[in-house]
């Protein structure tokens, strides 16, 4: 793993450990290019665990203390933004123990509303479309895919909505989205099909 | 279950597929039910296409991040020097 990371280019194509050493090195520009990137899912992740924008921006401004205070002995044992997620999540723990709240990921355990889909043979009842033009600029009802697809995202119940934000949309690998959110793999799969499927049956209703 | 999938079994491993998580023999037989069942095949293509927008949508544009905010968090790491123990990386 830390040699795999190592090599990791995740941030706009620069290699992750002279980021990291920027960062560390307390490089203003590094520092600003962090924030850009990371800041907007911090603060998204937030509000999916405490339920408040206001806490969710407060939290991402004390986890930035932290990433800060703390980058030098960031060894690339897992991935910079693995790493940064995970503060973010403790920071938001800490904060919804001192507002007196339980963080519970476990998601009520209804459906994907696939089952309804098949007959009793397990054949489709209705054929799914093949949906034509799926791209981030086309335009729907005066906005583009890709704000439909974020709207929809922002509906989803939280627990969802954490998982699809770390592993949809940052791409952190399986067991680190678990290790930061302190999940089982097995509730994170559920979690991130009930969340896939709620996308795709937007899309649908969008492309019909 | 037989040696072939429904059209359920393959949903259920749709996500196991698009990620590259699912086992030789399950990939054969969904790719054996897919050269025969449109719908199937159009479901797995709405599945990868719903993937790549997900991870598309964390392209957003992000705005400038406002010097003021960026202060604000280099005061209060300068002013608390002690580092805090933290997750290892």
């Amino acid at each position: 793993m830390a040699k795999a990371s190592k090599s990791r280019m995740t941030v706009e194509g620069e290699d992750e450990g002279r980021f990291v050493a920027a960062l560390a090195a307390g490089d203003r520009a590094a520092f600003a290019e962090a924030y850009r990137r990371y800041n907007p899912p911090m603060v998204r992740l937030a509000a999916a665990i405490l339920r408040n924008q206001a806490s969710a921006e407060e939290v991402a401004q004390d986890a930035w203390v932290s990433i800060l205070k703390n980058i030098g002995g960031f060894e690339g044992r897992s991935s910079l933004a693995a790493w940064i997620f995970t503060i973010l999540t403790n920071a938001a723990r800490s904060r919804a123990r001192r507002d007196g709240r339980q963080v519970s990921f476990d998601d009520g355990g209804e459906g994907n509303g696939l089952a309804a889909a098949f007959d009793g043979t397990g054949h489709w009842k209705e054929m799914p479309a093949l949906w034509e033009e799926v791209t981030p600029e086309r335009m729907i009802a005066g906005r583009n895919l890709l704000q439909h697809v974020s709207a929809a995202i922002d509906r989803l119940p939280e627990a969802q909505r954490a998982v699809l934000i770390l592993r949809g949309q940052q791409g952190l690998e399986a067991a680190e989205v678990c290790a930061a959110l302190g999940i089982s793999e097995g509730n994170m799969r559920v979690l991130l099909h009930r969340a896939r499927h709620a996308l795709r049956r937007e899309l649908d209703r969008l492309m019909g | 279950m037989g040696v072939r999938f429904t059209c359920k079994d393959v949903a259920a491993r749709a996500d196991a597929l698009i990620d590259g998580e699912l086992g030789l023999w399950d990939r054969l037989r969904i790719h054996l039910h897919l050269a025969i069942c449109k719908g199937c095949d159009h479901f797995i293509h709405q599945m990868r296409q719903t993937k790549a927008m997900i991870r598309a949508s964390a392209a957003l544009p992000d705005e400038e991040p406002a010097p003021a905010a960026l202060d604000a968090i280099l005061a209060r790491v300068a002013a608390e020097p002690e580092p805090e123990p933290k997750p290892d990386g």
